[in-house]
């Protein structure tokens, strides 16, 4: 069935993710449907905060082929451990035969980038009086470096661009790149995004007393803050036939505090309804939302307030992935849009991982165990970041 | 693809010299290097609650004040703008106490941390004009002023609303102004719509937009009325693209953009 051109039904040819649970999106939805979690406690040894991490194993120990090496650093080698998956890279590499390396779009989202690497050059700077040598700022920190990494990983030359809205970052690609296609500036997209371990979010998130000293519980009534994860994640967006495409999508702005969402989750509840107005869809058609839940007291109550008023008290159940990778920040749209469209492929709902007592104070029907859903057309990611800053997205199951 | 047709109806700008539209459009018609060495002062945002107000960086300050000067003109109310930021390192001042911070004694500031992220300024935005359109922040190196209006006409022409482009950058203390050579503030806000979007309001000029081969479309020069260390600032080019408004009306310049060049034409014809 075709589409009106005005409104591309595209499809996620290809998505490739690593996390703190494994390298891929099979063991993403592995340890989603078993409620494993990926988090241990802070092992590394350039930081000694009292948390649980969602640490990717081997990270460190990953090398850039000798073409990338300018452009390494943590965020990029974590890049990479998911651009080289063979499925993914010969994916794209079709797409760019069929439109043109020109005609394939790039939009990825990152909080932090490589601050990592400036982390450790400016402590050399104050230390020596001078950057070390070898570091580059624009290789590795400065945003854009994510996205031109990327485009030489995949032999991409179409435009690209670098979205940064803290934690909806990595979801707002989607719907950019939606309206690329739409437009004809491209044919395809690369979309998704890398957010990497650094002392500015731990300690930054520490300071703002928002870090549990356990693994993090997402509606949970002992849930005590968030635990900072890592992860990369790419999807191959394009107007072809696929298990699951992307039906649109909602955004908004809270327009009321840097740090805090609103009480009731006003932008929240509006990003929600718009997607449902953009997708022409009514919220009893939405068999399941993959919830921002990031476990603190407060995020968790105002987007449980926004799903309450969207979806009626309990009216669609909800599961959370941190409990799984942990806060990816950047990247957990993109991290958070494989899983839900690995919930509608397989008919099945993932449980909240690490919940243990659901706050009976939040009218949410979160998932304590996985559940069937034969019959689920679509489903809705939600996120929400710093600023303010609301995304969800919807996505269908093919017929 | 067809190009993006849009209007641009209000502009402002915050630069060293270059503080009203009329300035800029001044400069461009004497072809005279702009910039003063008077400090442009940075005014404490008006908008923001009194604590917000105070704890108000260097970027956050400089991004409402030139959306301040373009919303003078604007026939759009100010809540009714989607946002798209462009800036290249966006956070200045923030990025340099943060990482002093972690390189000594690890005591992040509670409100530093929220200013770190690029988006503290379209977030701050966001609260001062109580605008819960949504917004978007790009940072695409020198390119970040490219992909920020690419994103800004096609949002306006998708979903046929009016967008507030602002491209700036904070300056970079020292020594981060080493990797990044960005001494003093530079910022401009477009106010722009799809055709058939503004009623009867007339724009300042129309463009289109389109996407080319960059063999053909050779990156356009820094125009000579702009410093020439203003190449290091993203949002030069955002400055020199307002430079348009005096320019013939079939007028163009050549944006790099990833691997394809932005190109911004000048069309006849002003009005709805």
């Amino acid at each position: 069935m075709s589409s009106p051109p005005d409104n591309p039904s595209l499809g996620l040819v290809a998505s490739t993710v690593v996390h703190a649970a494994g390298p891929g999106p099979g063991p993403l939805w592995d340890a989603a449907i078993e409620g494993r979690t990926g988090l241990r406690r802070n092992d590394l040894d350039w930081c000694a905060l009292d948390a649980w991490l969602g640490r990717v194993p081997g990270v460190e120990g990953t090398a850039l082929p000798p073409a990338l090496a300018p452009w390494d650093c943590r965020n990029h080698r974590l890049a990479w451990m998911a651009l080289r998956d063979p499925a993914f890279m010969t994916a794209v590499e079709a797409a760019i035969a069929r439109h043109g390396a020109d005609r394939v779009g790039l939009l990825l989202g990152t909080s932090t980038s490589g601050i990592r690497s400036t982390e450790q050059a400016y402590a050399h700077r104050l230390a020596e009086g001078q950057w070390p040598a070898g570091f580059d700022w624009r290789h590795s920190h400065s945003s854009d470096s994510l996205a031109r990494f990327a485009a030489a990983a995949l032999g991409l030359r179409g435009p690209q661009t670098v979205l940064t809205t803290a934690c909806s970052s990595s979801a707002k690609v989607f719907l950019a790149a939606r309206r690329w296609i739409q437009l004809g500036l491209v044919d395809a997209a690369v979309v998704g995004g890398a957010d990497s371990l650094c002392l500015s979010t731990l300690h930054g998130f520490d300071a703002l007393q928002l870090l549990s000293d356990d693994a993090c519980r997402p509606f949970d009534a002992a849930r005590r803050g968030i635990s900072i994860g890592e992860a990369a994640g790419f999807v191959l967006l394009a107007r072809e036939p696929a298990a699951v495409s992307l039906a649109g999508g909602g955004e908004s702005s809270d327009a009321f505090h840097m740090s805090a969402p609103h009480p009731e989750g006003r932008g929240a509840a509006q990003a929600m309804r718009s997607a449902l107005d953009a997708t022409g869809l009514a919220p009893r058609d939405i068999g399941y939302v993959n919830a921002h839940g990031t476990a603190t007291p407060a995020n968790d109550r105002a987007e449980a307030s926004a799903l309450a008023s969207v979806f009626g008290p309990r009216g669609v159940p909800v599961s959370s992935t941190k409990g799984i990778t942990g806060h990816t920040l950047g990247a957990c749209g993109v991290v958070d849009a494989i899983l839900t469209a690995k919930a509608l492929e397989e008919a099945l709902l993932p449980p909240s991982a690490m919940l243990l007592e659901p706050d009976p104070g939040l009218p949410v029907d979160v998932l304590r165990e996985a559940r069937p859903a034969p019959g689920m057309r679509y489903a809705m990611s939600n996120n929400f970041g710093f600023g303010g800053s609301n995304c969800s997205l919807v996505f269908r199951r093919s017929d | 693809m067809n190009p993006l047709r849009f209007g641009l109806y209000a502009a402002g700008i915050h630069a060293p010299g270059l503080d009203t539209l009329a300035a800029l459009r001044l400069a461009t018609r004497e072809g005279v290097p702009a910039e003063t060495l008077a400090p442009a002062a940075l005014p404490a945002p008006a908008g923001l609650p009194a604590n917000e107000r105070r704890r108000a960086s260097q970027a956050v300050r400089l991004v409402l004040a030139c959306v301040e000067r373009a919303l003078v003109d604007s026939p759009f109310a100010a809540d009714e703008l989607r946002v798209v930021c462009a800036t290249d390192e966006g956070t200045g001042e923030v990025c340099l106490q943060m990482l002093e911070s972690l390189a000594t004694n690890r005591q992040v500031s509670p409100l530093a941390f929220p200013n770190s992220v690029q988006n503290a300024p379209s977030g701050n935005l966001s609260i001062a004009h109580g605008n819960r359109e949504p917004g978007s922040v790009v940072s695409f190196g020198l390119e970040s002023f490219a992909s920020g209006l690419l994103c800004a006409v096609v949002d306006a022409t998708a979903d046929r609303r009016p967008v507030m482009l602002v491209s700036y950058d904070p300056a970079m203390p020292q020594p981060l102004a080493e990797l990044l050579p960005v001494t003093r503030p530079t910022a401009c806000a477009w106010i722009l719509a799809a055709d058939g979007v503004a009623g009867k309001a007339a724009p300042l000029a129309r463009f289109e937009l389109a996407l080319a081969d960059p063999a053909a479309a050779p990156a356009s020069p820094l125009p000579a009325w702009l410093p020439a260390h203003w190449a290091a600032h993203s949002s030069a080019r955002a400055i020199a693209a307002l430079g348009l408004l005096e320019a013939p009306a079939t007028a163009r310049m050549h944006l790099p953009l990833g691997g394809r060049t932005l190109v911004l034409k000048r069309v006849a014809g002003v009005g709805a």
